[in-house]
């Protein structure tokens, strides 16, 4: 049962912008996180589900705001793995905000090519 | 200059209630999570800015997710401070496809003006994380002081 609390901290939690490219070999994954220290990056494979949370730094400071479009909240995002990923071979980096996660595909889903032999 | 009473802004206002929450409403519907691009013949992204003063300086935060320093260039002239830049697109292998494509890559630029108040000569820039942190000073006349009164 997710208590109540949890929902309301879900509801400030956005999705990041992502890019998802299918290559020969692997899906490579690129979110864009900015704000969010390599420290306060969650990622982990539940299952078949993939979860990646970024926190964002927080700080207190005294003053106001003359402006504000950066939104607000943090990011978490959930994907679903099908079985064509190799779930105990998954990289991940973080580079100025983005954070690019290389999943592998399983050697026996790739493309094979078969060699005929000459009878 | 005469001595007016102090009131916060808004504050006691009946209408910013209301404000607020036509914000949070259009806030659900903003579902467009680009940012804006601006420039009739070169389109230019808007990065999200956010401005914040305090008594010693405004802050500037934008988001510039996988940027490098190098490419970021802030200048000023005539108390306008522009941040411009490109943002590189990765070229990926040949062979594949995308399923999703939700980040922007292009030129970038946001202008800003600043008020007099400030000292253009001790500027600080920093890139961290993604987002790009200008520091500008106000100067010292600009800065709120401490009179301490004797009761005699």
């Amino acid at each position: 049962m997710i208590s109540k609390h949890e929902i309301e901290e879900k509801k400030k939690m956005r999705s990041a912008c992502c890019d998802i490219f299918h290559g020969e070999d692997s899906v490579i994954l690129k979110l864009e996180m900015p704000g969010v220290p390599k420290n306060n990056l969650d990622i982990k494979v539940d299952n078949d589900r993939l979860i990646i949370t970024g926190r964002k730094e927080q700080r207190s400071r005294s003053g106001e705001y003359l402006s504000r479009e950066i939104r607000q909240g943090d990011f978490y995002q959930e994907f679903t793995l099908d079985d064509t990923i190799d779930k105990n071979n998954i990289d991940a980096t973080v580079k100025n905000g983005v954070v690019t996660l290389i999943l592998s595909i399983k050697e026996s889903v790739k493309p094979r090519k078969i060699e005929i032999n000459a009878g | 200059m005469a001595i007016t009473k102090w009131k916060k802004e808004n504050q006691n206002d009946p209408w910013t209630e209301l404000q607020t929450l036509q914000n949070e409403i259009n806030d659900l519907f903003n579902v467009d999570r680009y940012p804006s691009s601006s420039g009739l013949f070169d389109r230019n992204v808007s990065p999200a800015m956010d401005v914040f003063e305090d008594e010693q300086a405004f802050n500037i935060s934008c988001e510039l997710p996988g940027i490098e320093q190098e490419e970021v260039e802030i200048s000023i002239a005539a108390n306008v401070l522009t941040i411009k830049g490109s943002k590189n697109d990765e070229k990926e292998a040949n062979s594949g496809k995308y399923y999703r494509r939700e980040t922007w890559s292009g030129t970038f630029q946001r202008t800003l003006s600043l008020p007099v108040s400030v000292d253009i000569n001790k500027i600080e820039a920093e890139l961290k994380n993604g987002i790009l942190l200008v520091t500008i000073p106000k100067t010292e006349e600009a800065k709120p002081k401490q009179i301490s009164v004797k009761v005699k």
